[in-house]
């Protein structure tokens, strides 16, 4: 069903997309605003033990517990402290929920889908380009836009199962 | 073949109706083969069968037609005394019925295909011919009339048209109206009686005074709600603090005794009797003891015990696994019982019962128990384990070896067992629903294996502990028992840190380097040592500060983070932080190696 939607959108290339924008490292990056299911404040982490190093922990969202993931660690960035513009974006993927940890969330961007480049070939080793979807070049502006659902699918946690063995 | 149906209500209907049917006939056949005199309980089998045939006639279903009317033959000669019940004709109606259910399945799973239902149908044919009066085609053909109403009833479009010429006469009792007078006919009504037994598992039934309890029950907490709205707005008005803090605690005893009292309304909601498992056992311990050429009675005791529908679901497979054990490692054969003294029908009991918070399931055979040097041999055999190993083992232990993966004492592998992959799998099933597995064993005299169940997967007590400022729960079902310590009384053992506990000797695990816990106030000299146990195996936690016990509710932690080594899930505390459930049997394991 997704996927059919994906597609459809894929094809109308005039279309409209909607992007969050948010900040890290004073870079700026996008994610669909269709995945995205919230946007909150730093809540108490707790830490999950043996999880791997950019899973802070667990947070309880009205009865949830979901991963919260810091996307400086999964980026290799430099850690930084919290602060009130420290916000979690909270990721829907299929029945589960993930969170990720941004420094600030900017604004929401109309784009149109041919704005969308595919994802340059250089890999800097910062961002595993497995996430990356595309890089937005719009105006002024260059946005790296993110598939944080391909980030907590299950081959990812796979990954980490062998990591932790 | 797709199916072409217009109806498709119509079409669920006839499968939930014809699933149920065919869920009861498995259990009544065999019931019959052990009565055959029991002519009320034969008559409801013909009509059992006698109402899929009619339905799937009505909605085109070829195959199944053919296949239901041939067994309905068979039983209605059986009926009317022509034959008389015995195992042989048993085994080709079970089988016919299992066709049935083939065929079912394959139109529940929304695609006919091709089945060779000449194979069974061929051997139903004999009980058909041995007669002098072949049986009389017109017959059946009138004897589904009645079962027009169910068709007519659900007012369907049209009565598709089908080559087969038993439907003719259905089709045109339709056309000529007297279907409606004869509508409560006899078949339609142990179809509705067994309604209630739904195979469906995404539908809950409550009984409605369940839901009435339920309902006064949030009522009552709806009140305790306005009361503390009200105790807060009297706060804030600034009246009185010491009697605000009188009525509060007056408030939190009782909101505690609701939300305990819906906690228990809706757990029972849960619960469903775990007959619905035990109901499949007769027929799959008739066929296995045929097979093994070994007579065999099933007692089943207490299968109106209640249990959590999640378990209920899981614990299927492991069971069937334990009866197929019982009934081919342990019963012996006939001539083998006469000779070492016991009557020669072997005795297979399966009972469930609670027992606090647990569901015990017991399966126990009178047969020639497990023999410990047998398994001995055997692992070691299969190199499973060293003979110093072995020496150093107990009775107990050795026993379960037969846990072990890769296990089998079976010299052949047979279609049932002997393949060694068996009770690997059964402990294994029965370890992620949180329970246990007991092996009680006497040598000549049969074998009992226990399972212990926890009621339901969602709750469990807990013990809470700090470790290095971080907040842990144990499950309190693996918990032996807490002790206060100096850390200089630990032993070291091979490099093992060990705890001198009475006569015994208790290896420690310290949660804080295990879970990688920043902090030091485990550098300092008293602790306390949480010890856990599974079956007979303990080990002591050391963690630094109990904290308490409670009821805590389960929380998965989701696709990503599941199966962490040491953690079993998690759950969320009075004040809104998650603290995670330590999985004890991780502990224990690790100990082992």
């Amino acid at each position: 069903m997704e996927n059919a939607l994906q597609i459809a959108r894929e094809s109308v290339i005039d279309e409209l997309i909607q992007l969050v924008s948010f900040c890290l490292d004073h870079e700026e990056y996008g994610v669909d605003v269709l995945k995205v299911r919230e946007i909150i404040r730093m809540l108490n982490i707790t830490r999950v033990p043996n999880a791997p190093a950019y899973v802070d922990g667990v947070i309880n969202l009205r009865g949830k517990v979901i991963p919260i993931v810091s996307l400086r660690k999964k980026f290799n960035l430099p850690e930084a402290e919290n602060d009130k513009r420290t916000r979690i974006m909270v990721i829907e993927s299929g029945s589960e929920m993930m969170g990720f940890i941004v420094d600030e969330v900017s604004e929401v961007i109309r784009i149109s889908a041919g704005d969308i480049q595919p994802p340059p070939p250089v890999a800097n080793g910062a961002i595993d380009v497995e996430s990356m979807a595309g890089v937005v070049n719009q105006a002024d502006r260059l946005l790296v836009l993110l598939d944080l659902e391909k980030m907590c699918s299950l081959d990812n946690s796979l990954h980490f199962d062998n990591a932790v063995n | 073949m797709p199916i072409d149906c217009e109806d498709q209500e119509l079409l669920e209907g006839f499968l939930t109706e014809s699933t149920e049917l065919l869920e009861k006939l498995d259990d009544d056949l065999v019931t019959l083969e052990k009565s055959p005199a029991d002519t009320d309980l034969l008559n409801c089998i013909f009509r059992s069968i006698h109402t899929v045939k009619g339905a799937s006639s009505f909605l085109g279903f070829d195959l199944l037609v053919k296949v239901t009317h041939k067994t309905e033959d068979v039983l209605n000669r059986l009926r009317k005394g022509e034959l008389s019940v015995n195992p042989e004709i048993m085994d080709v109606i079970l089988e016919a019925v299992d066709l049935v259910k083939l065929l079912l399945s394959d139109i529940k799973g929304g695609e006919i295909q091709e089945r060779d239902i000449d194979t069974a149908i061929g051997k139903l044919h004999p009980y058909l011919s041995e007669a002098a009066v072949p049986p009389p085609p017109p017959e059946p053909a009138f004897e589904s009339s009645p079962n027009t109403p169910v068709a007519a009833a659900s007012d369907a479009a049209e009565a598709p048209v089908t080559e087969s010429p038993v439907v003719e006469p259905t089709t045109g009792t339709q056309s000529s109206i007297p279907a409606p007078a004869i509508a409560p006919s006899p078949v339609q009504k142990p179809a509705v009686a067994k309604a209630e037994e739904l195979a469906d598992n995404s539908t809950v039934r409550v009984d409605v005074k369940r839901l009435d309890d339920l309902m006064n029950q949030v009522g009552e907490l709806v009140l305790e709600r306005n009361r503390m709205v009200q105790l807060y707005s009297d706060f804030q008005r600034g009246i009185d603090p010491s009697g605000f803090s009188d009525e509060f605690g007056k408030l939190t005893k009782r909101l505690n005794f609701v939300t305990s009292e819906l906690q228990m309304q809706v757990l029972k909601m849960r619960m469903i009797p775990v007959e619905k498992v035990f109901k499949k056992f007769p027929r799959i311990v008739r066929n296995l003891a045929r097979e093994l050429n070994k007579d065999v009675e099933l007692l089943i005791y207490g299968e109106e015990t209640e249990l959590d529908r999640s378990v209920v679901d899981e614990i299927g497979d492991p069971l069937i696994h334990l009866i197929r054990n019982a009934l081919d490692h342990g019963l012996e054969p006939p001539e083998e019982r006469i000779a070492a003294g016991k009557p020669p029908k072997g005795t297979v009991v399966l009972s469930a019962n609670h027992e606090g918070n647990q569901i015990v399931i017991s399966i126990k055979d009178n047969g020639r128990g497990i023999n410990p040097d047998k398994v001995a041999r055997k692992a070691i055999e299969k190199g499973l384990v060293t003979e110093e190993q072995l020496s150093a083992m107990s009775a107990r232990e050795i026993l379960d070896l037969i846990f072990l993966p890769g296990f089998s004492t079976k010299d052949k592998t047979t279609d049932l067992s002997g393949r060694g992959v068996g009770m690997d799998v059964v402990r294994t099933n029965i370890r992620k629903l949180n329970g246990i597995i007991e092996i009680k064993n006497d040598v000549g005299q049969g074998s009992e294996f226990i399972l212990r169940l926890p009621l339901t997967l969602a709750i469990i007590q807990s013990l809470l502990v700090e470790v290095e400022g971080e907040i842990y729960s144990i499950p309190l079902s693996a918990v032996i028992e807490t002790i206060k310590v100096q850390q200089s009384v630990f032993h070291q053992l091979g490099g093992q840190e060990v705890l001198k506990l009475r006569d015994a000797v208790l290896p420690l695990v310290r949660l804080h380097r295990l879970f990688g816990c920043r902090g030091d106030s485990l550098g300092r000299d008293t602790c306390y040592v949480v010890v856990v146990g599974v079956a007979e195996k303990r080990v002591g936690l050391v963690v630094s500060r109990l904290m308490g016990q409670q009821e805590v509710a389960i929380k998965s932690l989701g696709s990503f983070l599941a199966n962490l080594p040491g953690i079993a899930g998690s759950t969320i505390l009075g004040d809104g932080s998650v603290a995670l459930i330590v999985d004890p049997l991780t502990f224990v394991h690790c100990s082992d190696n």
